[in-house]
């Protein structure tokens, strides 16, 4: 078996973590990069290869067509459901898309979960790059209000990207596992986490008994989309809005221009955290420069409404827990998106204290994870975790009407039975509609599967059928039947309504393989032309130097061939090749670095290449 | 089902070490985690015996107690039997805390094994004594529906909505005093060994007539509440 760590796969960044054995502190893992945060950010390359990240997160600008972020609004999610979204962001979903969404990136198209499972992957490499061993199992973590479809689909990602997913965590539980083992903390915590894309409000007990502390989630609620991409969509409609006015542009949430504009509003969003004010400087297509500049206050007049609107899931969270905003003894903001002063504000306000911000909003959750990663691999010995299902579930009857069968709040695992007969003479099937929500009738709430129960002939009102619905640890949703009579039990096929089914699922494992390949070969190659791009920069450098006229003309000539021959490899996809021709560049310029030295540093650096000087 | 007496779960043979075992959740001899037997109930789970008044304290107690034995986490790396015993086990722990703490779903889940709680036709039908009251709340919902549609003033019939909303408010708090008293009779019943089977069927029935009248009297209140949103 290999390792086992936790993953924060986010709407705006992903990461993982891993609890260091030595200190028995959770750790993040940094990339390639040196930094911890991976952009959920997705591209197609032409040549069919996959790029993940940071590289990823440049092509939104020069290759808006074939990448893609903010995903996770699409996990579990279907074509009806996204249309507003459609309006701000630019996905492009397949228009024959049926229960599952299929996005198109470039000439192929990708299922939401099969995107998610790029980026775990990243992640997994990079964790596997750090401990030079396999990762095979991980700990996800999901936004509290994520429905079973949202959950199933993020467990379809993980076990697409290779990886046994032991347990999917809360998000903002996670967080409270973190600052639990920052410090210790006794009595009764809200956790406010609004991340890129959704927000979460949790409330936690947190009891020491003598076995260890157990970190029993009351209730949670929230918003699975409402999050920072909501206040970048603000800042992007208001100048939007005042570019068609002055100078009659329009834009498209698909082109570049629009991707362009949203990327410097981020950061002056950034920077509106720490500074009073921020001016927005942006070149438009028409030559002329457009200047706005933002104060604090206009910017937290603009973004209001994205604030309030978490305060509603904060109110009925205190409300399930039967406990008031006074009651709490700490409160904690996760998500980076709480680094908005606005938000700091509103939150000390309404609970009358001031908030946890000590560890850092973007890592939290996967430092959290990591260590429920570490709970489940080492066996439970001091910290246990309890927690909650936030949205009823519930079974269609007569009329369209629901009724609840696990209210929400429940805490997971949690079970019903339900006894199903017959109501005409030999009818051999019951048909049985499952929901999730908190409204009465079934077409408002989230349809999550749909099944046929098979019943023995026989006259009306004599079948007995048990049904067992159990939502497990993961927050996922379980069926069993059995027939009471004779206690056998069924197996039953349930077609998510929006899900992948187990037919979907081997096939994507299969495609999946074929990337994984691809994965490794195109790391190879994008670094090597990374490196090659930066020798050929430095070689043609270093011949404007005057002191390259030194060469002789021999070694002029050799180095005028390497440079053409690794020129021509980096056009190509041979990884080995461009090693190759970086090499001979390298061996070719010897002598030009060297004369470009100082002559009493040239001892010191000789045998170094041009890059290195 | 009829005796009250606490419960010690009876012997039985263990899936994994086919020993005998006297644990309530794990086995007696080889300590691996027991399937729930099929007659086992929530208070026999908690090892209380079947009185209707709890001390929260020691309810809450017992389920974190329980739950760092039976939870999922625990079994990550069990056997699959194992870990599907644990998902069982864990589920129905948390379900009985859910019903245990919750005073009402308490009187309902007991008479539910007890083989008492009768809904019946009665479900929809208001209790005699509250016929009347019953009829002109259902008016006045009526006239405020068509008031709203036809764009009348509605303030007036609001506060007469209002007014009844708090009258059946107050009836429901009657009932869960008269659900308190009963299950105080319940409770001394169960003591009392002596205690005839008539006088615990007589409790029975009058905790099910209570819930009745509750989920009845609720029913009102929120369909009230609906309206006047």
């Amino acid at each position: 078996m290999g390792r086992i760590v936790g993953i924060d796969l986010g709407t705006t960044n992903s990461l993982v973590a891993y609890v260091d054995a030595q200190t028995g502190r959770p750790k993040c893992i940094p990339g390639p990069s040196g930094s911890t945060l991976c952009p959920s950010v997705v591209s197609l390359d032409a040549d069919g290869s996959v790029i993940v990240g940071e590289p990823a997160r440049r092509r939104l600008l020069s290759q808006p067509e074939r990448s893609i972020y903010s995903v996770k609004r699409l996990m579990g999610r279907g074509p009806v459901d996204v249309q507003n979204e459609l309006k701000l962001f630019p996905f492009r979903i397949d228009p024959k898309s049926n229960h599952v969404i299929r996005v198109q990136l470039g000439d192929k198209v990708f299922t939401p979960p099969e995107i998610s499972s790029f980026i775990l992957r990243e992640l997994k490499n990079w964790a596997e790059a750090y401990f030079g061993e396999s990762v095979d199992r991980a700990v996800i973590t999901v936004p509290a209000y994520f429905n079973d479809a949202q959950r199933q689909a993020t467990k379809d990602a993980g076990k697409l990207a290779g990886l046994e997913v032991q347990r999917l965590v809360n998000e903002p539980t996670a967080a409270a596992l973190a600052y639990g083992l920052h410090e210790t903390q006794r009595g009764k915590v809200a956790v406010y986490d609004l991340g890129g894309g959704t927000f979460d409000i949790s409330i936690l007990k947190l009891i020491a008994t003598t076995e260890g502390d157990i970190y029993q989630v009351l209730s949670t609620n929230g918003d699975t989309h409402l999050g920072g991409d909501d206040v970048d969509n603000l800042l992007q409609a208001f100048v939007h809005e005042r570019i068609l006015q002055t100078d009659q542009i329009d834009f498209s949430p698909h082109g570049e221009l629009a991707q362009g504009l949203r990327k410097e509003l981020i950061e002056l969003k950034h920077k509106l955290s720490e500074a009073d004010s921020a001016t927005l400087r942006f070149l438009l297509p028409n030559g002329k420069l457009y200047i706005h500049e933002f104060t604090r206050g206009a910017f937290e007049a603009l973004i209001r409404p994205v604030v309030d609107r978490t305060m509603m899931p904060v109110r009925q969270a205190l409300a399930d827990a039967q406990l008031k905003a006074s009651e709490m003894d700490e409160v904690v903001l996760v998500g980076g998106t709480t680094r908005t002063p606005l938000i700091r504000r509103t939150v000390q306000e309404f609970f009358d204290r001031k908030p946890h911000t000590e560890l850092n909003p973007d890592e939290v959750v996967a430092l959290g994870a990591a260590v429920q990663a570490n709970i489940l691999d080492r066996g439970v010995q001091n910290m246990l975790l309890l927690d909650v299902t936030p949205l009823s579930l519930g079974i269609e009857t007569y009329g369209g009407a629901v009724a609840k069968i696990i209210p929400r709040n429940s805490t997971i695992p949690a079970s019903a039975q339900e006894l199903y007969t017959t109501g005409v003479d030999n009818q051999t099937g019951i048909d049985i509609h499952v929901l999730q929500g908190e409204r009465e009738l079934a077409k408002d709430c989230r349809s999550l599967a749909r099944f046929t129960l098979k019943v023995p002939t026989a006259p009306a009102g004599l079948p007995r059928i048990e049904v067992k619905f159990l939502i497990d640890a993961n927050g996922i949703l379980q069926v069993g039947a059995k027939d009471v009579r004779t206690g056998e039990q069924q197996v039953i096929e349930v077609q998510p309504s929006y899900g992948l089914n187990d037919n979907d699922i081997e096939r994507m494992l299969e495609e999946s393989i074929e990337y994984a390949e691809q994965d490794f070969a195109e790391r190879q190659v994008i670094e090597a032309r990374t490196e090659a791009e930066a020798i050929l920069a430095a070689t043609s450098k270093a011949l404007a130097n005057p002191n390259a006229a030194a060469l002789n003309g021999e070694e002029r000539a050799r180095i005028d061939s390497s440079i053409t021959a690794l020129k021509s490899a980096v056009q190509g996809s041979d990884y080995k090749l461009i090693r190759r021709q970086i090499d001979e560049l390298n061996h070719g310029t010897e002598h030009l670095a060297e004369l470009l030295m100082n002559s009493a540093v040239q001892s010191a650096l000789q045998g170094k290449n041009l890059a290195e000087v | 089902m009829t005796t009250s007496l606490p419960i010690a779960n009876p012997p039985l043979v263990c899936w994994s070490c086919h020993e005998r075992t006297v644990g309530t959740h794990f086995c007696s001899s080889c300590g691996k985690v027991l399937q729930v037997p099929e007659h086992t109930d929530y208070f026999s789970m908690f090892e209380f015996p079947r009185k209707l008044r709890l001390d929260m304290g020691t309810v809450e107690q017992k389920f974190l107690q329980l739950s760092w034995k039976l939870h999922p986490d625990n079994f990550v790396n069990a056997t699959a039997e194992e870990r599907e015993i644990s998902l069982k086990r864990s589920s129905e722990l948390n379900d009985a805390y859910r019903t245990l703490r919750d005073p009402v779903a308490r009187v309902e889940y007991l008479l539910a094994i007890e083989g008492a709680r009768k809904e019946g036709q009665n479900k929809q039908q208001a209790p005699p004594e509250l016929l009347e009251e019953v009829f002109e709340l259902n008016e006045s919902l009526d006239e405020l529906r068509e008031a709203k549609t036809s764009g009348i003033d509605t303030v007036r019939l609001k506060q007469k909505l209002e007014a009844a909303e708090r009258n059946f408010e107050e009836k429901l708090g009657e009932v869960d005093g008269q659900l308190q008293a009963a299950a105080l009779d319940w409770d001394k019943a169960i003591e009392e060994t002596a205690a005839d089977k008539a006088l615990r069927d007589s409790i029975k029935s009058r905790l099910n007539d209570l819930l009745n009248r509750r989920s009845y009297i609720r029913n009102l209140v929120v369909n009230v509440q609906k309206e006047l949103l």
